[in-house]
């Protein structure tokens, strides 16, 4: 357990209640895939201040690769979060985090126009 | 000439009860005063009612029987309305009662058809059997000429359609205007020569066939009369099947007039739908755009993250590449591999080397490999961030969005319009429309179809007429005997033809010429332009104005037809065989104050007696009196007792 925890993920998930939420984000955000909606779903988190931890019962749902194949993701992480050791299980985490903001329960879909050009705006 | 003495009404539209009006015995004008809704019209319809049972509408659409009966009385039971005229003709009295009552059998009455209007007429107090009265009501005042007697301003604005030689409302009035000139008497006798003409032919092809010398031109000349009644039975038969279908048409047309607003509601509908799918491909095409720009995003939702991150990271590059730098000059210089400073270019002497490889082992060779890693992943975390900065471009993505969402609102305020046009239409009235269109077109062709047909028949009995014509000429020249006596008679019967055929030409043409002249007369009197000189007649009896200058005014106000059409009214009254009253409702329309008296001072010259139905504002007393002076013969007013209640009053 306490080896799991040190080593970083080499796959991401989303928690099943996301999952709603994720499906709705890439929907009403136009993405052309739900990898892209989560990490649309991270910057919102990065955006609002989520502090760096982990996500329980995410599963698995993409390997790393696939989110990041370019290793950029990672990187950007790193330089925000400096320190992180773990940035993959760090991403999973505002990933999920990121969801979880856009879930307002019945007024799915999120807004994800007011969010990106809101911010913009400031 | 006819001349109305008194018109009596019982609860018949807005006038309740038994009410009554004479006209005064004098040659002059009678006006009634009323406002909106006082019944002005009701009782222009009750002149028609009485003479042919008809009762007309806005948009010259049949009105009801069952909405005619006074709405007070009917609910103090009233089931029945009535019109009595008396009216003087050709030296007799008549009275001409119509009544219109709920059909035997229909208790509660509902709609038109459940009731039936009957007349009687009397002359000098004895009541006519049935089929006399209809004659002499035919003979007093034709239906197809009351438009000349009977009018309003709708009415006068289809003068108009005389001009214009594509209409099919343009030859049903120039009928109507021949037939009030007397154009008819002529040309029914045209025709009964023609007749006579044709069965002179047949006895001839019938005496031709009895002699040995003609048979054969005899038989074939047989032969080209029976083609001849053939091809004049299906003209004959094609002509009235046109005129039905043209009189479709118009009907069909005036149903459309009147439905025109459903129609544009129809029209503005689709043309919304068209839209609102166009904005949908749109729509598609820039969420396809959106979809494809939107994998940067994320960047750009957090680009002054990003923005900040490369500054610290540039900050912590240069640190770390000072450190490494010095690290690798001190190692040079403790090795020897250097034999001056860098940076002041003295000789570093052996004890200065000693001393500088003394400090080393405190910084110590770890120290800097770890710090070129550091520097590495500084560096790769930077190309990342600047990479993501350069593709973050939330301006780019905020112009395709407001786009997307204008568009989006675009198709909610068509989607909502659309709505809204929904609620407005009644009913089947797009299936309705839809089946008038659809009747319309099917008319139009089958018009085209049968004048395809009829040119074709007239050619067919051109050619007839020339190879008759030939044989007949053949005849003559081996004719004998009883071909002789035929051939005069046929001759007789040719000569007539054509004097009369000519005479029906001539005649028109002089008709045309004095309703020309007569026409200009009136237009010169009536109109306050001065430029405006005559009025010229075509062969429709459509008028043109016509400048001083000899050039035609090729277009012309509401007003000016208005003018033009009172003018040709005038000018028929002048040339009429059957000359009688005229009422008119509200005849001024959009005149101006100028033109309305020129009018009311014209009035007493195109009829001996003139009804007007106007409302004071259109025509203050004032002006009445003093633009008609002796002629003005009586006034009535249209009082108002309530919404449902008019009362006749004699001022």
């Amino acid at each position: 357990m306490a080896a799991e925890k040190t080593a970083d993920k080499k796959t991401i998930g989303v928690t099943s209640a996301n999952e709603r939420v994720l499906a709705a984000l890439a929907s009403e955000g136009l993405f052309a895939s739900e990898i892209e909606a989560a990490k649309f779903a991270m910057a919102h988190a990065i955006d609002s201040g989520v502090a760096r931890g982990t996500t329980e019962g995410a599963g698995t749902k993409w390997n790393v690769g696939s989110v990041d194949s370019d290793g950029a993701l990672k990187a950007v992480v790193e330089a925000l979060f400096p320190d992180e050791t773990q940035p993959y299980r760090l991403v999973e985490h505002l990933m999920n985090e990121g969801l979880r903001l856009f879930d307002k329960g019945d007024t799915l879909p999120p807004d994800v126009a007011g969010v990106l050009f809101a911010t913009k705006a400031e | 000439m006819l001349r109305i003495k008194s018109l009596h009404l019982k609860d018949f539209g807005a006038f309740k009860g038994e009410q009554a009006f004479n006209l005064p015995d004098e040659e002059g004008v009678t006006v009634f005063y009323g406002e909106n809704m006082r019944g002005k019209t009701t009782l222009l319809n009750a002149f028609r009612f009485a003479l042919f049972g008809k009762i007309i509408g806005r948009g010259r659409r049949p009105v009801s029987f069952h909405d005619m009966i006074n709405w007070e009385a009917r609910a103090e039971g009233a089931r029945s309305f009535e019109v009595r005229l008396q009216i003087t003709h050709a030296g007799a009295e008549y009275r001409l009662t119509r009544t219109c009552r709920p059909k035997s059998g229909t208790d509660v009455p509902a709609g038109h058809d459940d009731y039936v209007a009957d007349y009687y007429l009397e002359r000098g107090g004895h009541i006519l059997p049935a089929q006399q009265a209809a004659l002499e009501l035919e003979r007093i005042l034709p239906e197809q000429i009351a438009r000349f007697f009977l009018f309003d301003g709708e009415l006068l604005q289809e003068y108009e359609d005389l001009l214009h030689g594509d209409t099919d409302m343009g030859p049903k009035i120039s009928q109507a205007i021949e037939r009030i000139l007397g154009l008819p008497t002529l040309t029914r006798s045209r025709d009964s020569l023609k007749a006579a003409l044709d069965r002179a032919e047949a006895r001839v092809a019938l005496a031709a066939q009895g002699d040995q010398k003609t048979r054969e031109f005899g038989n074939q000349l047989q032969s080209l009369v029976e083609e001849r009644e053939v091809l004049t039975s299906d003209l004959f038969r094609h002509e009235k099947d046109l005129e039905a279908l043209r009189a479709k048409k118009v009907a069909i047309e005036d149903d459309m007039r009147r439905r025109e607003r459903m129609a544009s509601l129809l029209d503005k509908r689709d043309r919304l739908a068209g839209e609102v799918a166009a904005l949908e491909e749109s729509v598609q095409k820039k969420k396809d755009a959106i979809s494809k720009a939107m994998a940067p995003a994320w960047s750009a939702l957090i680009r002054p993250q990003l923005a900040a991150a490369v500054t610290t990271h540039r900050t912590k590059e240069a640190e770390l590449q000072s450190a490494v730098t010095r690290a690798q000059v001190l190692h040079s210089l403790a090795e020897g591999h250097d034999e001056a400073c860098p940076t002041c270019l003295q000789v570093v002497s052996p004890e200065a080397q000693a001393k500088i490889r003394a400090l080393l082992p405190q910084q110590g060779q770890g120290s800097r490999e770890a710090d070129q890693r550091e520097l590495a992943g500084v560096r790769r975390r930077l190309d990342a961030l600047e990479a993501q900065l350069a593709e973050a471009n939330p301006e780019a993505l905020r112009l395709l969005w407001t786009d997307l969402e204008a568009r989006k609102r675009d198709i909610y305020a068509k989607t909502a319009e659309i709505e809204e046009i929904g609620k407005q239409l009644t009913g089947d009235a797009e299936d309705e429309l839809k089946g008038l269109r659809r009747e319309y077109d099917s008319v139009v062709r089958q018009i085209a179809a049968l004048e395809e047909g009829v040119k074709a028949t007239v050619g067919k009995l051109a050619a007839n007429a020339t190879y008759r014509e030939n044989i007949q000429k053949r005849l003559d020249k081996l004719a004998g005997g009883q071909m002789e006596a035929e051939r005069r008679r046929r001759d007789l019967a040719s000569r007539l033809h054509d004097l009369f055929k000519e005479s029906v030409d001539l005649y028109r043409d002089q008709l045309r010429h004095r309703v020309e002249a007569d026409a200009s007369k009136y237009f010169r009197k009536l109109t306050t332009e001065p430029d405006y000189a005559s009025l010229r007649i075509n062969d429709n009896y459509g008028l043109t104005i016509v400048h001083r200058d000899g050039s035609d005014i090729p277009v012309r106000s509401a007003g000016a037809e208005h003018v033009v059409a009172l003018s040709l009214v005038a000018a028929l009254q002048n040339n009429a065989q059957l000359r009688g009253p005229i009422v008119i409702d509200s005849p001024f329309g959009r005149l101006d104050g100028g033109h309305r008296s020129r009018i009311v001072e014209v009035l007493p010259e195109m009829a001996d007696q003139v009804v007007l139905l106007v409302y004071e504002e259109e025509l203050p007393p004032a002006r009445a009196r003093d633009a008609l002076k002796g002629r003005l013969r009586s006034e009535w007013s249209l009082e108002r007792q309530s919404a449902r209640h008019t009362e006749l009053v004699k001022r």
